[in-house]
């Protein structure tokens, strides 16, 4: 538990201040890593000190103080700490509530929680069925991608409609979905029969599996997508040429030159589409409000979104049962976001 | 392998108007030749065009093999890139040996060996200098074998002193290959070619060999753009406190002096007394004189125009008579 909060704080504390002095030596000749193992350790005794006497708001203060001490420290003049004081209030207002959230759980109910089979199997479906969709989103995401990474006349059109479902409110996206596959729309209800194995197949969305899969990907594809874009525009099309002129056709271009240069961004828009997958709620709650689905452990169970799963406990059991739910979801997206970071800075950008 | 191109291709970017490309020639068996042309010229766009990496109309054929309807893997043209273009994710010599996969290659170490980078086979392009990566990517594009080969500014991003040696690598190279090679820089134009073509605004202004194009410019844009000096000949224009410098179009010019507006000739067949116009066909006055490597460059007004002269050494005196030797001087019309 305590390790999980460390773990986040860090991402959270540091990654703004390690952008800020990546390629500086400090003043002093401390190596940047040690320097900032310090503040964060520095931040965290206050902030361990601020709880332990009742005063946790005073942390808000001190670390706003600190940020601008710490660029007059730097030289930086008197834009450059009004910057990092300002600029820190935001990261208060980020941080803050996480923070405290995490301190002000009651230890024993959060591994209670943890034991409780119902908590485990939402928490389950909350990395599998974002997996899924995140599966999906890059399995289709990539070659739309390779297709506006090239451009083509009416480009514009098609982003708009790859970046429409962030500006769609999640509950319409839900909505959206109901009228678009259920009942009465497209494939709604419709029977695929697999001839060999006689195998039949009703599409449906409401309380389905694939309804959450495809409500979790229409608000996280953008994401595979775009980040997948611009991983094949950083490519320079000079060295797909020279490719070409060496012998290889366009899919062997892509094989060994374009594909092993773009990997990183498309596996980032995949964990990026994950993570955001596993935050959904509004889609979700309208579409597959609880789903059947295969549960090692059990087998075929019924469980709720965890996101959904702890709007329920919030409302039936309160703030301090639902608030232990949370922090473990918390740690589980922490873990995500610690991910997300390792790949897409594998080269140096993580201390 | 004889190289014929007759191409056009019109290409919009964002932001800009149309912009047309189009080129008749021929590049003839182990010719080099050069298209020389400034910056926005259309070049690199047509050597690109001849690659296949852009639609065209018209034909491009090697030999007599038609290449046009040829994707850029299948027309056996190398190319060399301003920018190298090396694989950044596979060491040198698997960079070399790409094109393994679809044609006989030749051997990467002895390519690498003979373009002296053999030392850098293990070594990721990104940890390479300008020099090495061109090196390694001139020992790509021949370890396929072109039938001709298309280098596009190969030179432009290095040094002075690598630019220098590494011409003498590519002189070696191009020797008897077939290639065109697209500069925007005159010294390496003159250096490299057997044949010069000019190109302005997507078209071919003048093609010749180089000693045509830098000493018989056939019109005031190709004069300027390989550094001869272009003088307006119109309204006395040229006349000075010693006279009207006279040109009736009898000494073997290339225009008759009747329609000439311009005349050009280069800096370094202007002659120059440095004691004043005595014996000269007028006078000038020194307005800047900067020292190069072995000699000084003068630059000259002339009744208003600038003239630029070679000098051995800085003159004394702010007037210096000049002559313009007529056979060296090529009478224009704009």
């Amino acid at each position: 538990m305590s390790t999980d909060t460390e773990t986040r704080t860090e991402g959270e504390t540091t990654a703004p201040r390690a952008t800020d002095s990546a390629d500086e030596s400090l003043v002093g000749g401390i190596g940047t890593g040690t320097a900032l193992l310090a503040v964060v350790s520095v931040q965290l005794v206050a902030f361990a000190a601020a709880v332990g006497v009742g005063y946790p708001g005073a942390y808000a203060g001190f670390a706003v103080l600190s940020a601008g001490a710490i660029a007059a420290y730097r030289n930086r003049g008197a834009f450059g700490i009004l910057s990092a004081t300002l600029g820190t209030v935001l990261l208060v207002a980020l941080g803050l509530p996480l923070l405290m959230m995490v301190a002000r759980q009651n230890p024993d109910l959060v591994v209670e929680m943890a034991a409780d089979p119902g908590v485990q199997q939402a928490l389950y479906l909350s990395v599998y069925a974002p997996l899924l969709a995140a599966i999906v989103s890059v399995a289709f995401g990539v070659p739309l991608a390779l297709v506006l990474a090239r451009g083509f006349p009416g480009q514009e059109l098609v982003e708009s409609l790859v970046d429409l479902p962030l500006v769609v409110p999640h509950s319409v996206a839900g909505l959206a979905i109901l009228f678009g596959f259920g009942e009465g729309g497209a494939f709604g209800g419709v029977q695929f029969t697999v001839p060999v194995i006689d195998f039949t197949f009703t599409f449906a969305v409401l309380q389905t599996m694939l309804g959450m899969v495809l409500a979790m990907t229409f608000v996280s594809a953008p994401f595979a997508v775009n980040a997948a874009r611009e991983a094949f525009e950083s490519v320079p099309t000079r060295v797909e040429w020279a490719a070409r002129t060496l012998g290889a056709n366009r899919f062997e271009t892509f094989r060994r030159v374009t594909a092993p240069l773009a990997w990183r961004g498309v596996l980032t828009g995949g964990v990026l589409a994950w993570a955001r997958a596993v935050s959904e709620f509004g889609a979700v709650a309208i579409v597959a409000y609880s789903v059947e689905f295969f549960y090692p452990l059990e087998g075929e169970i019924s469980a709720q979104h965890a996101p959904v799963f702890i709007y329920n406990t919030y409302l039936s059991a309160g703030l301090e049962e639902s608030g232990a739910v949370a922090t473990l979801l918390l740690a589980l997206s922490a873990v995500i976001f610690l991910l997300v970071r390792t790949v897409a800075y594998d080269d140096g950008g993580w201390p | 392998m004889t190289l014929d191109i007759d191409v056009s291709a019109t290409f919009t970017a964002e932001g800009a108007d149309r912009f047309e490309v189009a080129a008749d020639l021929s590049v003839a068996d182990g010719e080099t030749l050069v298209v020389l042309g400034p910056s926005g010229s259309g070049k690199s766009l047509l050597l690109e065009t001849v690659a296949g990496f852009h639609d065209h109309e018209g034909r491009v054929a090697l030999a007599d093999r038609d290449l046009t309807g040829e994707p850029p893997e299948e027309r056996g043209l190398g190319f060399v890139f301003q920018d190298y273009a090396l694989f950044p994710h596979k060491t040198v010599r698997e960079n070399v040996a790409f094109g393994g996969r679809y044609h006989d290659i030749r051997n990467p170490d002895d390519l690498l060996t003979e373009f002296g980078v053999a030392d850098l086979a293990d070594r990721y392009p990104p940890t390479l200098s300008g020099g090495e990566s061109q090196r390694v990517a001139l020992a790509r594009a021949l370890a396929v074998r072109p039938d001709a080969f298309l280098l596009d500014e190969p030179l432009s991003a290095l040094d002075v002193p690598t630019r220098q040696t590494l011409r003498e690598v590519l002189a070696d190279v191009l020797a008897d290959q077939t290639a065109m090679y697209v500069t925007h820089n005159r010294t390496t134009a003159r250096a490299i070619a057997d044949r010069v073509a000019v190109i302005r605004d997507g078209s071919i202004v003048q093609i010749g060999t180089p000693e045509e194009i830098f000493e018989r410019p056939d019109s005031p844009f190709v004069a300027r753009f390989t550094g001869a000096n272009c003088l307006e000949l119109a309204d006395d224009a040229l006349a000075t406190p010693e006279g009207r410098l006279d040109f009736d179009g009898t000494d073997g010019l290339g225009t008759t002096g009747d329609d000439a507006t311009h005349l050009a000739i280069r800096p370094e067949h202007v002659e120059l007394n440095p004691e004043g116009p005595a014996d000269a066909d007028f006078s000038a006055s020194v307005e800047r004189a900067i020292q190069e490597d072995g000699r000084c460059l003068l630059a000259l007004d002339v009744a208003g125009q600038r003239l630029d002269a070679y000098a051995s050494s800085p003159p004394e005196r702010d007037e210096v008579g000049i002559s313009l030797p007529r056979e060296r001087v090529t009478l224009l019309s704009a």
